[in-house]
């Protein structure tokens, strides 16, 4: 439980700070679910990064974010849409070449596990699977 | 029993998965990866995710990689800002040293640093927990504890108006962290350790994020100074996919993030 405390403070937290751009009530949420889905992994060893991403989804349309990667890690990304439907997490290399990852797909939340081989920059896509889009909040795990 | 469950629940995801197959492969076009979002909070990975790859292959002297006191009596607001983030490196060193102590002397010293910059105020709560998962050997909980303080340090600076100094603030820790990472792999060289420094695309975003600063901080001599060697740095950590540095190559990143952290804790602010 005392685990959780930080995780949950830094989320009041920055929900409430002032930033670049105010999160919705829609992505506030989507990120809670998201973290959800990454608290799974914690038992495994895998720590939360604080930081996220969130934005908006749209059918047949990638929302991709570049993240940075090192070699001898493994990484799991945690997505969760605000709106019912379905999203799948996908992981590419810095040439765009999409990587095999493990997956865990329910619905509105999704997630995708990757250990590189080498370090690096990589893309990770949330889709739209199924569903009219909406606010959508990632996080990722790694140990 | 929650959290079981919930693990339950992904490994019989995964399982599903596995059994239908592996993921499509595809390919995301040009324009979408350079249109895909990056920032400070998700693009940039902590020093403790360097550390954690460092540990896997070979079993690191962390404490052998302690610094000295160093001061926290900057007037520079970008020397403060730079020092901030590469304190919050030395404490993320403390924890893969499991030194409970000196986490305690770095997070006393990262709220010395952060009032020196006027942000705070919400951070005497975080140093105090900061101090109490030390004395209770809670690592992993201070790990992420650390970079949530991080994270608040840079939130304040952005309602402060101080938005420019949050870029120096990560910049510091990625100096600090690439320092004492290369000082390890020289050590006790190995392949797969070595395979961390690859990181171009890390320093393009940042040296990015440094031109998007005011005209005015750009030309203060230490950021500038910063500035102008992260172009040779980038060029020193651009490894090709699959190719493993040298011992020689290793070096030479230790040496540029050497003189780069020598100035940046130096009370001598370069003309």
């Amino acid at each position: 439980m005392k685990r959780w405390l930080p995780i949950f403070l830094s989320t009041l937290l920055l929900a409430a700070s002032t930033s670049v751009r105010a999160e919705t009530d829609a992505e506030v949420g989507a990120r809670k679910d998201a973290l959800d889905v990454a608290g799974a992994f914690s038992n495994d060893g895998f720590k939360i990064r604080d930081g996220h991403w969130c934005g908006v989804v749209k059918p047949h349309d990638h929302a991709v974010v570049a993240v940075n990667l090192y070699a001898g890690n493994q990484y799991w990304f945690s997505a969760a849409a605000a709106e019912p439907g379905k999203i799948a997490v996908s992981v590419y290399d810095e040439s765009g070449k999409q990587v095999t990852t493990e997956s865990y797909n329910n619905g509105e939340k999704a997630a995708a596990g990757f250990s590189p081989a080498d370090s690096g920059q990589y893309f990770v896509s949330v889709d739209l699977v199924e569903g009219d889009g909406g606010s959508f909040c990632l996080v990722y795990s790694y140990k | 029993m929650i959290r079981f469950a919930k693990l339950g629940v992904v490994v019989l995801g995964a399982v599903v998965f596995a059994a239908t197959g592996a993921t499509d492969t595809g390919r995301l076009p040009v324009d979408q990866l350079e249109k895909a979002a990056r920032s400070d909070s998700i693009s940039i990975p902590t020093p403790g995710e360097l550390f954690a790859a460092l540990g896997k292959s070979e079993k690191t002297n962390w404490s052998g990689q302690y610094r000295g006191p160093m001061p926290v009596t900057y007037r520079n607001r970008a020397q403060i800002a730079l020092n901030l983030g590469g304190l919050i490196a030395d404490g993320f060193i403390a924890i893969e040293a499991k030194d409970s102590q000196q986490v305690k002397n770095i997070g006393s010293d990262i709220i010395k640093l952060a009032k020196a910059l006027g942000v705070s105020e919400h951070l005497l709560a975080r140093g105090k927990s900061i101090n109490e998962f030390a004395e209770n050997n809670e690592w992993d909980t201070l790990e992420e504890e650390l970079e949530a303080t991080q994270n608040e340090v840079k939130s304040s600076m952005q309602s402060h108006a101080d938005q420019d100094l949050v870029i120096l603030v990560t910049l510091g820790g990625w100096i600090r962290g690439t320092q004492v990472v290369t000082a390890a792999i020289m050590q006790k060289y190995d392949e797969r350790s070595a395979k961390v420094l690859r990181q171009p695309a890390l320093v393009r975003f940042m040296q990015l994020k440094m031109n998007e600063i005011s005209p005015e901080l750009r030309q203060e001599p230490l950021v500038k100074n910063v500035s102008e060697q992260l172009n040779g740095i980038e060029k020193l950590v651009s490894f090709p996919a699959g190719k493993t540095p040298t011992v020689d190559e290793v070096r030479k990143v230790n040496e540029a993030v050497g003189k780069l952290m020598t100035e940046i804790e130096s009370k001598e602010l370069p003309k």
